[in-house]
């Protein structure tokens, strides 16, 4: 290895990253078996406004999504775009400034929102204050990430890349369209939206924050760290290309399908629709080249527990960008929308495909990063299964008691009477609420092991500098 | 590591400093990937075909099949609503008395009713009228009743509501009592249900009883409330007062919850749903009323 190249590389913003990432999985899943049992027990929230359902559930998909995945992405894309370009990050200050910048605003969220102080749109919670905070430190990442592009001294820009820029480009442009306020108080403002075209933005952003954030991004990390861990070539450049430009054209049309049978014009419900399900293929190419890229490689499998966590995750990506086309058909969607079928979908997507993808990303990176070896291969392995099982048991009572609900809504008697009340269908979903709760429970302990093993790997390696590989 | 395949691919090479440089093979797309994906794209062109789909300048594609969301859900509730009919029709002209004898009209108004019960009543008063623990909502699944189970007071009681007040004792409470006294009122009313023993308690809180308490007044001179006993041979007022003496009890029939309820008093209400709730505005039409009523009176404990 290169050691004079290495040194010109920033990791130190990468290694803050990395462990901000693994600290917030475990608050973040920890929030949601909270939550997950206040469903099942409702009394366990003590009737304290602060730790009430409607006040953590906002934390927990905030805490999940954007500080753990977004520690992850930072981390990772800070990694792949030095590497891949053989160049030192544009700039230290700029790198620093979006470490900092973006753990005050996970501190100003976890302050806000147990408190009640949001605006109320679903994972778009912050506050006009720190919606321009986060704005800041959205430009400086992509001043950063594109400045090291500029300085690559590789003729060509690899693929994870593409897939990272996109997801930069186009986060900034969702989080500033949907948080157009004006504000009234340091607390509150009001949307220049209204209305229907108020819930189409929402939405518009809601789903391609899953489009760019926990898909595109995501599949960026993949297309680095499979072939790495793989000792493979990419499956398919060609492939790469087509679905690169189809997924990230046909994501963004996909938002109405959130808002079937509302207010929304049936014309705009149908393009939802019918882009969702153009998009399945496209969304399935990064899977094919991702497991396709273990061609020739399938016996790694049996020795390689992190690379056992990028095919089961690749697997869930499958299964996930399946069953999210098929619901978005209006008649499929009129039995699951507003049932637990879309949290199962929902979880199916983020246990199984971005939690598992950045487990195996943190376990590749951070033993690089602090240029030594993981602690224990062993307990990579204690994580997979515990994950892999955790999530089985979190998605599949959400099917059953999503589909459950659906048919007990609306279901009629021979007299045209609703055959059910909503309470008793409420009543009807608590044993499926204890499953759900008990799988993230096993999926949390998981998250515990890998920090028990990183945190042995980043102290052997301080102790023993000289066991470096 | 050597790769046998080097040809294959696209001849680029990053980050090659440090283990297994990437690398890309330049596979063609799989046919199988390619033609679904020309299908998902056939499949939508058919479905923009069929249901309303394209703006345009002045409106929008309607499609062939001539449906939309809003009119699928009208039509369902239409067709609900057809069924309903026929025999919410003959519900508004009939009396709760006639409703009850005719079976397919009451098998209708208990299958409307428990849907009604299920989202207003059962809240307060349990699945199917069992009862919350909780405490101070009547269980309507039973025969012990407070005003009444018969078709009209039920359809009454919904309607317009009902108040049950039980006045404080302790005077601490802003009552008129001691606390020895309220002790010997509890042991007194236990007795009733054969839940105490204690003579001497037991005989002061009976004088207290009929007397200076006077709460024979309402609940009647053998206790047995205000619906089932009488004072002096005639009826109390029917303000609700309850049986004390089957053991059926309205907030507990424990020692420290009969003494609380006699130290403190008890303002029970039940919301009038024929005039709308105060808080939620929330208010029951009366054919909804008169479906409530056959459900509730089949609860078990019908007059």
């Amino acid at each position: 290895m290169d050691q004079n190249l290495a040194r010109t590389y920033d990791y130190e913003v990468i290694k803050k990253f990395s462990i901000g990432a693994v600290i917030y999985a475990v608050v973040g899943f920890l929030v949601g078996v909270i939550i997950a049992l206040e469903l099942t027990f409702p009394e366990l929230n003590a009737n304290i406004p602060y730790i009430s359902f409607g006040r953590l559930r906002p934390l927990h998909t905030s805490a999940v999504i954007f500080a753990f995945g977004g520690s992850v992405l930072f981390a990772c894309s800070y990694y792949i775009v030095q590497r891949t370009c053989k160049a030192r990050l544009f700039s230290d200050f700029l790198s620093n400034f979006t470490f900092w910048g973006w753990n005050l605003v996970v501190v100003l969220v976890v302050i806000t929102y147990p408190l009640g102080i949001t605006q109320g749109k679903e994972y778009a919670e912050p506050i006009w204050p720190i919606d321009l905070l986060i704005t800041v430190v959205w430009v400086a990442y992509f001043i950063n990430f594109v400045g090291t592009l500029a300085r690559r001294k590789e003729p060509h820009i690899y693929v994870a890349n593409w897939f990272l820029l996109s997801f930069i480009i186009t986060v900034a442009i969702l989080h500033i369209t949907n948080n157009l306020a004006i504000p009234v108080s340091l607390t509150d403002s009001y949307p220049v939206w209204a209305g229907v075209q108020d819930a189409m933005i929402q939405w518009w952003y809601g789903h391609n924050a899953v489009g760019f954030f926990l898909t595109a991004a995501f599949l960026g990390l993949m297309y680095y760290f499979v072939p790495k861990q793989a000792e493979r070539p990419v499956y398919s450049y060609r492939l790469s290309i087509v679905h690169f430009w189809a997924l990230v054209f046909m994501y963004i049309w996909a938002g109405p399908h959130h808002l079937h049978y509302t207010a929304l014009p049936d014309w705009a419900s149908t393009l939802g629709a019918t882009f969702s399900i153009m998009l399945l293929l496209p969304s399935w190419g990064g899977m094919i080249n991702g497991i396709m890229t273990l061609s020739g490689a399938w016996h790694k499998l049996r020795t390689d527990p992190i690379l056992r966590f990028f095919i089961v995750s690749l697997s869930f990506y499958g299964m996930s960008t399946f069953e999210g086309p098929m619901m978005s058909i209006k008649a499929v969607n009129a039995l699951s929308h507003y049932t637990d079928w879309t949290i199962g979908h929902v979880h199916s997507g983020a246990l199984g495909w971005v939690a598992m993808v950045s487990f195996a990303c943190l376990y590749h990176m951070m033993p690089r990063l602090w240029n030594t070896q993981l602690y224990s291969l062993r307990l990579v392995n204690v994580h997979f299964w515990l994950a892999t099982i955790g999530v089985v048991i979190y998605i599949v009572p959400m099917w059953i008691s999503g589909i459950m609900q659906g048919l007990m809504w609306r279901a009629y008697d021979s007299f045209g009477n609703l055959s059910y009340s909503f309470a008793e269908t409420v009543g009807a979903m608590h044993p499926y609420y204890l499953f759900r709760a008990i799988g993230g429970i096993v999926f949390l302990v998981g998250a515990l092991v890998m920090v028990y093993n990183i945190a042995k790997t980043i102290a052997g390696a301080n102790q023993n500098p000289a066991k470096a590989v | 590591m050597a790769d046998n395949k080097d040809l294959d691919t696209t001849g680029h090479k990053w980050d090659d400093d440090e283990g297994f440089p990437l690398q890309e093979y330049n596979n063609p797309l799989p046919k199988w990937w390619l033609n679904s994906f020309y299908a998902t794209i056939i499949w939508s062109v058919v479905y923009w075909v069929l249901y309303p789909a394209w703006p345009l300048p002045d409106g929008f594609t309607p499609g062939t099949l001539g449906t939309t969301m809003r009119g699928e859900y009208q039509k369902e509730m239409d067709e609900a609503k057809a069924k309903q009919k026929v025999f919410n029709d003959k519900l508004d002209k009939l009396s709760l008395k006639e409703i009850s004898k005719d079976n397919q009209l009451l098998q209708f108004s208990i299958s409307g009713g428990k849907a009604l019960f299920g989202d207003n009543c059962a809240p307060c008063h349990g699945p199917a009228g069992i009862g919350v623990k909780a405490g101070g909502f009547p269980t309507l699944a039973d025969d012990d009743w407070l005003f009444g189970g018969d078709l009209d007071t039920i359809q009454e009681t919904i309607t317009n509501g009902r108040n049950g007040q039980m006045p404080a004792h302790a005077k601490a409470a802003g009552g008129n009592f001691t606390d020895a006294q309220v002790d010997d009122l509890t042991q007194y009313v236990l007795s009733l249900s054969g839940k105490s023993t204690d003579k001497p308690a037991i005989t002061r809180g009976d004088a207290l009883f009929r007397g200076e308490a006077a709460c024979t007044t309402c609940h009647g001179d053998k206790g047995n409330g205000s619906l089932k006993g009488t004072v002096n041979g005639e009826k109390p007022p029917q303000v609700g007062a309850p049986n004390l003496t089957d053991g059926i009890w309205l907030y507990g029939g424990d020692q420290k919850t009969v003494r609380e309820s006699i130290a403190k008093g008890r303002m029970g209400e039940m919301p009038a749903w024929g005039a709308g709730i105060k808080e939620s505005g929330r208010q029951l039409s009366a054919l909804d009323i008169k479906k409530l009523t056959i459900y509730v009176h089949s609860l078990g404990g019908g007059q």
